[in-house]
């Protein structure tokens, strides 16, 4: 077998953040990301990969490039993250809080009025001092999945339905290790090393 | 559920039987089909994506076999793993190789199109179990939609490449779509009754959508379709080793209780 030759530049499609809200009246979190190559493939993408079985009603999308996120240590050693260039106007703001939840890495907490991306970095590290990390993007930014019946019909609602399962509802082929044992029908370890 | 089942007559039931068995039996080849991608798709998320479609159509035959056996019908497992190609009943369409990405889009657009209308048809199903299924079903079927009419169109209007291996799939598959819409032996006296959709209004109102998608926004060409077609019991080459594929493990285990 030869050697896959990796191109030298990035062929992969832009990285964008996921935002799932899990019901109504709860802020978005980020849940992780898909590569998609524009807005509405990003969304399509994020609902395949992260709505097939939890609860959500509403999606958000976006790009990696629109986020700035700093941890307190990055800011101790580069300083010129606050000076981050950006759009003036409204800029959400996210906090990691904690490493113990897997599956959630920023919760959205609000928006601030900021002059651009590392201003509204400033911001939120005054309001959330203590946290072990923040995120901030335009508003602009952010591609939303549709909020009509339709969508939340289609997009949403049959993932309710479809329940994890404990890993016993799934069949066996035969008959359970277990029932064979309690029945003497497993070999025994001497059995198995006389036959070896 | 509060309303009583519209009894059906022996005929009746006889031809509805066939068409559930029909309608899964199209759902069963395709997931499988699909399934084919797991670990080959372009990119992970479309692999993910892929395998969740194909997982929703063999929910959608589960529905299907499950009423199917409160009619008469065998178990659903026995229906999907122990007949053979003398006695599938799907299209061609779903069973044709899953090709290159662009015609896999290309076969579910044409799939999930007709299949999310004749669902949304079949919510006002007098037969109040088939009504159920349908409401049920259609949800996923729209998103579906959603998503393969969005990579047709991604790929039709992409580079000339996927320009080409879009037309390429629409080219060779078109010919074979109009089979989704062959009525079954006795469906006439079912759609008469208002149990299931009129296929031919199912029909008409599909051929509206995929032209304006495929033709209007997308800027391919629809060829010629053939005037009749062989019917469902005429299949390629190509349904019998995907059945022997497919069907392996459970033949080898006859025995199994659960799958």
């Amino acid at each position: 077998m030869t050697q896959p030759q990796y191109p030298s530049s990035d062929t992969q499609w832009p990285r964008w953040e996921v935002f799932k809200q899990d019901a109504p009246n709860r802020p978005h979190q980020a849940v992780g990301s898909v590569h998609a190559g524009d807005p509405q493939h990003a969304l399509l993408t994020a609902r395949n990969v992260f709505v097939r079985r939890p609860a959500a009603v509403s999606l958000w999308c976006v790009r990696e490039d629109d986020i700035l996120t700093a941890t307190p240590e990055e800011l101790t050693t580069n300083f010129a993250l606050l000076d981050t260039p950006g759009e003036a106007g409204t800029y959400h703001v996210g906090v990691k809080r904690t490493n113990k939840r897997s599956m959630t890495f920023v919760d959205l907490s609000g928006t601030v009025q900021a002059s651009g991306s590392g201003d509204a970095l400033r911001q939120a590290q005054v309001m959330h001092p203590d946290v072990l990390a923040w995120m901030v993007f335009p508003e602009t930014a952010v591609v939303r999945t549709d909020e009509d019946p339709g969508t939340v019909e289609s997009w949403f609602a049959p993932a309710k339905d479809k329940t994890y399962k404990q890993q016993q509802h799934y069949g066996v082929i035969g008959r359970h290790v277990g029932e064979l044992k309690r029945a003497g029908l497993m070999p025994g370890r001497a059995a198995s090393e006389e036959g070896a | 559920m509060t309303t009583t089942p519209t009894e059906l007559t022996d005929t009746q039931t006889q031809a509805l039987l066939l068409k559930l068995t029909v309608l899964a039996d199209d759902e069963i080849i395709l997931a499988h089909r699909n399934g084919e991608w797991t670990g080959h798709a372009p990119i992970l998320e479309e692999d993910i994506a892929l395998a969740n479609i194909a997982q929703d159509e063999l929910g959608h035959a589960g529905l299907y076999l499950s009423l199917a056996q409160t009619l008469g019908g065998s178990d659903p497992d026995r229906v999907a793993f122990w007949r053979g190609p003398d006695d599938y009943l799907n299209t061609r369409l779903v069973e044709l190789p899953k090709g290159d990405w662009a015609f896999t889009m290309v076969r579910q657009f044409l799939y999930d199109t007709s299949e999310a209308l004749w669902l949304e048809a079949a919510t006002r199903s007098t037969y109040a179990p088939l009504a159920e299924i349908a409401a049920k079903a259609v949800r996923e079927e729209k998103f579906h939609v959603q998503h393969t009419a969005l990579w047709v169109e991604r790929l039709a209007l992409g580079t000339p490449e996927s320009e080409r291996r879009t037309q390429a799939a629409l080219t060779e598959l078109w010919p074979h779509a109009a089979q989704l819409f062959q009525p079954v032996e006795g469906e006439a006296e079912l759609t008469a009754s208002g149990i299931l959709p009129d296929l031919n209004a199912v029909h008409a109102r599909w051929s509206d959508l995929v032209t304006r998608h495929l033709v209007d926004r997308c800027g391919l060409t629809l060829p010629d379709a053939p005037a009749t077609q062989p019917g469902r019991d005429t299949h390629t080459e190509h349904l019998a080793p995907l059945l022997e594929e497919m069907q392996r493990v459970a033949r080898q285990h006859p025995d199994a209780e659960v799958w």
